[in-house]
């Protein structure tokens, strides 16, 4: 009696709990596939009542094209009624059963995990993609780039060397305008008249000026390339500014004066210290600057203002030219840029370069513009003072009369410019166009002093230095070539040279230096 | 009226169900709805009563439950066109068809014609057409080649 009592809740909670919650419908056909009874809670499942001895794939669609033999198990089915269902075919002897059952929780859950799978998944896929394609766009870009790296060294190597070309002609142009001058000078009025004479002085002055401009220029475009290269070196040292400033002016007032401009140059920095500074760069600067004020101010002027203090150098270029319209102003750091309509030539390089070189010395360039109204440029840069160091000026100490130069230079209108300008001073010169002749010159007389070019035929500049050393020569050498690269003047340091010096050079500069280093000796 | 199940089979997200629904219902939704087991949808084409069985696809989790196939008459291959596993794919779940209810008739579609990166490779499609396959480049969403997609197998069974 307990025990039957217990089977009955048993049955009954299995009923309720179980059975009850699973919805549990079920149908079976014969051997033929004609219904042969169903319980009638099919309906909830949307499924028809079902014609008893009628076939069951006319009344259940999922039915067609199953046989009665197959077992089979089909977890989730969408039902007519819409609500998950879970189908099995129990086949028998003589009969199939299909028992339906509700899937809604079990496929909910399947559904929630399911999709968050496969969301994940896509993720996965579409990221990977994207990344395959990032890839491929950096490498398009990297090689896109090299490319044009390639492209802009060639460039500069170009200009590097074409300009290196344009020095020695410039050198030979320079010492000769010099030379004929000084001749022109010496002589007497019987030989010139003197309006002859003034009128012929201009003449050459304004070759000067030409070919000192070109020479400016060419130097320009020979530091575009070691911006690029990141060869140019900063190399401060004692300068006094005012005279720095002084001959910036002295060179370029004709060039004002040829377009009957104003050129005013206002200074205010204290001459009893001196600055340390790239004189030289600093120069190059200024030229630059005032010379670009100059080119494109034909009305009015162009006014040069220096102020030193707090060990600062103030200084600004201000013009009543052209001006640069906004949008131009944006462009024209870029180098080779030159605005449209200006009708004014030039390389374009001039302010790329100052630029650089002014941030190089701890400098900023500022540029204010108005088009039509003028340009004022501005920078300041630091400039440490000290007190200047006596005996400045080292007098030619040595008896030049004396001196015995050799010159190896293989290009004869240097050569002979350089023999000359040193005859003119007293000097005896012996001249070999190689390297070989001049070690066998040394062979053979003694030398005080020599003027050694680089580039030459048979044996170079520098094999010939190689070979002397080897032969434990203690005859001082200077270098002269037309090359302003690093490497170079590195390269002769290394070899024991005594100077090393950049074509055009001057005759002064070599005496000055003979006699420092024959001192020395 | 001719009775006959056929089933659309493929890589999850490929567009099964888009496809039968453009096709059945003339709709098309952007929202992706993960297909669990078998959603069932008939209509009658031309003179035959279609039962169409849109199984669930293979993915991470699972593989395609070839007990779904069971009696059909012939079998849609659906691959995403803009993802190239889904097109090499095909010949896996194909291996998996022909296993359970053998060599049946069977159309291939490439779906999301309407796409830009679409990435099907030479190989793939001489592999489909060295088995005879009829493929057909579809869009659920603009509704290109679907009724052709259909009419085709169809016309096979
Ligand atoms: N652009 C585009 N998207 C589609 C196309 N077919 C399906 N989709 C989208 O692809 C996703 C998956 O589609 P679905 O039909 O659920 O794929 P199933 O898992 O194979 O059934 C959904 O977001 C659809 O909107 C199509 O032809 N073109
Ligand atoms: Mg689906």
């Amino acid at each position: 009696m307990e025990s039957r009592t217990f089977k009955n809740k048993v049955q009954e909670f299995i009923r309720e709990r179980v059975i009850s919650k699973l919805q549990l419908a079920y149908f079976a056909v014969d051997e033929q596939m004609k219904v042969r009874g169903a319980s009638s809670n099919l309906s909830d499942y949307g499924f028809p009542k079902l014609d008893i001895g009628k076939p069951v794939d006319e009344q259940i669609d999922f039915m067609i094209g199953m046989d009665a033999k197959t077992e089979l198990d089909l977890p989730v089915v969408g039902s007519p009624s819409g609500i998950p269902i879970s189908v099995s075919l129990m086949p028998d002897d003589d009969q199939l059963t299909v028992l339906i059952s509700n899937a809604s929780t079990a496929t909910e859950q399947r559904q929630l995990l399911q999709q968050a799978a496969n969301e994940n998944e896509l993720l996965v896929e579409q990221q990977k993609k994207l990344m395959s394609e990032l890839e491929m766009a950096s490498q398009e870009l990297e090689q896109k780039n090299r490319q044009l790296e390639e492209a802009s060294r060639l460039q500069t190597s170009f200009i590097s060397g074409v300009s290196h070309e344009f020095r020695t002609p410039l050198t030979s142009i320079i010492g000769y305008t010099n030379l004929v001058k000084s001749d022109l000078a010496k002589m007497s009025e019987e030989m010139v008249p003197r309006i002859a004479k003034q009128d012929s002085d201009d003449y050459l002055s304004a070759v000067q000026r030409s070919s000192k401009h070109l020479l400016s220029l060419v130097e320009n475009l020979l530091d575009h390339g070691k911006l690029d290269s990141d060869e140019i070196n900063i190399r401060p040292k004692p300068t006094d500014l005012n005279e720095l400033f002084r001959d910036v002016e002295l060179l370029l007032t004709p060039l004002s004066t040829t377009k009957d401009i104003r050129f005013d140059i206002e200074l205010d920095i204290p001459s009893d210290f001196e600055a340390i500074v790239d004189d030289s760069r600093l120069r190059q600067c200024l030229i630059n600057l005032v010379g670009n004020a100059i080119k494109f101010t034909d009305e009015g002027g162009v006014s040069l203002k220096a102020k030193l203090e707090n060990e600062s150098l103030n200084v600004s270029v201000s013009d009543t030219g052209l001006g640069i319209s906004a949008d131009d102003l944006k462009k024209i750091r870029l180098p080779f840029f030159q605005a449209a309509d200006t009708g004014k030539v030039g390389t374009g390089l001039g302010l790329t370069i100052t630029e650089r070189i002014i941030e190089m010395m701890g400098g900023q360039l500022e540029i204010e513009s108005e088009l039509n109204v003028g340009t004022c440029v501005t920078f300041s840069m630091p400039a440490p003072l000290i007190e200047p160091q006596l005996a400045v000026e080292q007098q030619l100490s040595v008896n030049l009369t004396e001196l015995r130069v050799l010159l190896a230079e293989d290009d004869s209108d240097i050569a002979d410019l350089v023999v000359m300008l040193l005859e003119e001073q007293g000097v005896n010169v012996r001249r070999v166009v190689n390297g070989a002749l001049a070690v066998a010159a040394l062979q053979e007389a003694d030398f005080d002093i020599v003027l050694m070019d680089i580039h030459m035929p048979i044996m170079t500049g520098y094999e010939a230095i190689e070979e002397l050393n080897k032969q434990g020569n203690t005859t001082p050498i200077i270098v002269m070539s037309a090359s302003a690269v690093e490497d170079d003047q590195e390269r002769a340091k290394g070899l024991g040279c005594a100077a090393y010096l950049v074509k055009p050079v001057d005759v002064q500069e070599i005496l000055s230096i003979a006699s420092m280093v024959i001192d020395v000796n | 009226m001719d009775k006959k199940k056929i089933c659309m089979v493929g890589d999850f997200s490929v567009g099964k169900t888009s496809l039968t629904q453009k096709f059945v219902n003339n709709v098309f939704s952007e929202k992706y709805l993960t297909t669990i087991g078998v959603k069932i949808d008939t209509v009658e084409v031309e003179s035959t009563k279609l039962i169409i069985w849109d199984v669930a696809g293979r993915d991470s989790l699972s593989p395609i439950n070839a007990s779904y196939l069971v009696g059909a008459a012939g079998v849609i291959l659906v691959a995403d066109g803009t993802r190239e596993s889904t097109v090499s794919g095909l010949l896996d779940i194909w291996a998996v068809v022909e296993k359970r209810i053998g060599s049946v008739p069977c159309v291939v579609a490439l779906n999301k014609c309407d796409l830009p990166d679409w990435h099907v490779s030479e190989s793939n499609l001489d592999e489909f057409a060295s088995r005879d396959w009829s493929v057909f480049q579809t869009s659920a969403k603009k509704g290109h080649d679907v009724e052709t997609l259909f009419h085709t197998l169809v016309a096979k069974i």
